[in-house]
C-alpha cells in the first residue's frame, strides 16, 4: 500500500488555522495549512485516542531558558481535542516530551488538489 | 554501613541560652520585649494545635543543657551507631512565624552561632544545618554566605510554615546563595502559625494527630511550586531536601503533576523535562515518619514508584514522639545502604567528601 497518493480535498479548502478533517481510505485524518503549506495527520491522539486534529490550531510559548514567555510557532501546533496534549504539526513530535509522536503522512498538492501520501 | 540521620534535634534548654549571641536593638528586644510564654521562651507565633502529651519521647528528660547532648548520645548517637547527625535545631525554626522579619532574622542568626559555638563542637558526628527566616530572603541569603561555608554546616533549613510556596521568585534570592555555596535547602516540618496561616487546606482542623497527620499538604505544595517555577532550572545542582512531610504521597503527586503538564506544558515553558524528572534528580525526602501500613508491600511498591532507593534518607526525629530507630525502619533490606547513609553522602556533598577524605586515612 506505500506509494499511495490519495485526493482529499481542495487546497483553498484548507487555510490557515483552519484544518479540515477528511477520510483517507476508511482513516480520519485532518489537514493543516501552515503559512501555504500543508501538512497532515492521524486524527488519533497517541495519549487516549482521542480526536487528536479537531482541536485548536495554534501557536504557544516557545521554550526558553528564562522566566518570560515568548509566543511563536503560529498556527504549527495542534491541541488535542480532549486533554490538551500539544503536537508541532509538521513533524507529529509531542511538545513536552518528544518521545512520543502523533502519525504524520506526506502531503503535496497539484492544481488545487490536496493529495495524502499513504 | 554509614548511617547519617537527617534529623536529629538540639534542644535547648531556654531561649535565653541565645543572649550572648544577640546585641543592641535585637538583645533589648529579646530581653524586654513581649514573649510567647514565660522567660526563657523562644518568641514566635504558635501553631493552633497543643500536642496533649508533649512533643518529646517521654524517656528523654534533661534537666540541663548539658543533658540534652549526654542522653542523645547514650540513647541515640551511641545506641544506634549512628555515624553522623545533622542537627535541626527546634524552636529556632519557628522564627519564620513572626511579622517582623528583621527580628526573625536577628534570631535565626543567633541560634546559629549558638549552633556552631555550643553543640557542634561537643561530638564529631555533628553536621550543622544553618536556619534562615523564609521571611527575609535577602537577609537569609547573607547568612548563607556569612557562614555557609563552614566546614561542617551541610546545608541550609526553613520551617515547610511559609507565606507562600517555596518556588516564588520572592525567596530565589535564598537558593542563589545556596547553589552558590553548594549548599542543599532543606525544609522541616513547622511554623505553622503566626503569619504563616495556611498549613492546612480547607481550614483548620481540630486535633493534634488529624492535624499532624495532613501536614504533608503544605510539603506537597512547596515541591510543586519548586518545580514549577524552575528553580532546579535555573539552579540544576540544587537539592531540595524535605524534612518530616511523610513520603507515600509523592509517586501520586507526581503522576498528577507530568499529566497537568502534559497538557498545560505552555504556562511553564522554562521546564525542559517532566516535573518527575525534576523531582528524581533534585528533590530528596527523609523517611521518618515513614507511613505504616498493615502490609509493608503496599508502602514499598509505592516507593519504588518514586525510585525511593535514590530518593530517601533516614531520619530518625530525635527526640520527638514519632520517632523511628535505625533498627526497627521498614524499608526494603536491599534499599538500607542507600536510605540510611548513602543517599545522604551524595546529597550533603560537603559531608560526602570529608567522609570520604576520612575513610581514605
Amino acid at each position: 500500500m506505500t506509494g499511495q497518493m490519495i485526493k482529499v480535498c481542495k487546497a483553498d479548502d484548507v487555510s490557515p488555522g483552519n484544518q479540515k478533517i477528511v477520510d483517507v481510505n476508511g482513516m480520519s485524518v485532518g489537514i493543516f495549512n501552515i503559512d501555504g503549506g500543508y501538512y497532515a495527520l492521524l486524527n488519533i491522539c497517541p495519549h487516549r485516542g482521542a480526536a487528536l486534529c479537531e482541536g485548536p490550531q495554534c501557536g504557544t510559548t516557545q521554550k526558553t531558558n528564562d522566566y518570560e514567555f515568548i509566543y511563536g510557532e503560529k498556527d504549527a501546533v495542534v491541541r488535542c481535542s480532549w486533554h490538551g496534549w500539544e503536537f508541532d504539526i509538521r513533524s507529529g513530535a509531542f511538545l513536552a516530551d518528544n518521545k512520543i509522536k502523533a502519525k504524520t503522512f506526506e502531503v503535496s498538492v497539484s492544481d488545487n488538489d490536496v493529495f495524502v501520501h499513504i | 554501613m554509614v548511617i547519617v540521620d537527617c534529623d536529629c534535634h538540639n534542644y535547648w534548654t531556654d531561649a535565653e541560652v541565645l543572649l550572648p549571641y544577640l546585641d543592641g536593638y535585637w538583645k533589648d528586644y529579646f530581653v524586654r520585649g513581649e514573649k510567647t510564654g514565660p522567660t526563657g521562651s523562644f518568641p514566635h507565633g504558635h501553631r493552633a494545635w497543643f500536642h496533649p502529651e508533649g512533643f518529646k519521647r517521654a524517656d528523654i528528660n534533661p534537666e540541663t543543657q548539658h543533658e540534652h547532648y549526654t542522653i542523645m548520645k547514650e540513647k541515640h548517637l551511641d545506641r544506634y551507631n549512628i555515624d553522623y547527625a545533622i542537627l535541626t535545631g527546634d524552636e529556632a525554626l519557628e522564627a519564620s512565624t513572626l511579622a517582623n522579619p528583621h527580628y526573625a532574622h536577628a534570631l535565626v542568626k543567633a541560634y546559629n552561632e549558638w549552633m556552631i559555638n555550643e553543640w557542634m563542637p561537643l561530638d564529631k558526628r555533628f553536621k550543622g544545618s544553618l536556619i534562615i527566616s523564609p521571611t527575609d530572603p535577602h537577609g537569609a541569603a547573607e547568612e548563607i554566605r556569612r557562614i555557609g561555608g563552614h566546614p561542617d554546616i551541610v546545608q541550609v533549613l526553613a520551617s515547610h510554615g511559609a507565606q507562600r510556596p517555596y518556588g516564588d521568585p520572592f525567596y530565589h534570592p535564598i537558593y542563589e546563595a545556596c547553589a552558590e555555596m553548594g549548599l542543599p535547602f532543606a525544609i522541616h516540618l513547622g511554623g505553622q502559625g503566626g503569619v504563616n496561616s495556611t498549613p492546612i487546606g480547607a481550614g483548620p482542623t481540630t486535633y493534634f494527630w488529624e492535624t499532624h497527620a495532613l501536614l504533608p499538604q503544605t510539603a506537597m505544595t512547596h515541591v510543586a511550586s519548586m518545580i514549577a517555577h524552575g528553580v532546579f532550572e535555573k539552579w540544576p545542582d540544587l537539592y531540595f531536601v524535605v524534612i518530616e512531610c511523610g513520603v507515600a504521597w509523592v509517586p501520586s503527586l507526581m503522576w498528577r503533576l507530568d499529566a497537568n503538564f502534559k497538557a498545560l506544558r505552555k504556562e511553564t515553558p522554562w521546564l525542559k523535562m517532566l516535573p518527575s524528572e525534576y523531582c528524581a534528580r533534585n528533590v530528596r525526602f527523609t523517611t521518618q515518619p515513614l507511613e505504616q501500613p498493615a502490609n509493608n508491600q503496599h508502602l514499598w511498591s509505592t516507593l519504588e514508584a518514586m525510585d525511593g532507593k535514590n530518593t530517601l534518607m533516614f531520619a530518625s526525629d530525635y527526640p520527638h514522639w514519632d520517632y523511628d530507630s535505625v533498627d526497627s525502619l521498614h524499608i526494603p533490606p536491599e534499599w538500607r545502604e542507600n536510605i540510611l547513609g548513602g543517599n545522604a553522602l551524595k546529597v550533603y556533598k560537603r559531608l560526602g567528601a570529608s567522609h570520604a577524605a576520612l575513610a581514605a586515612e
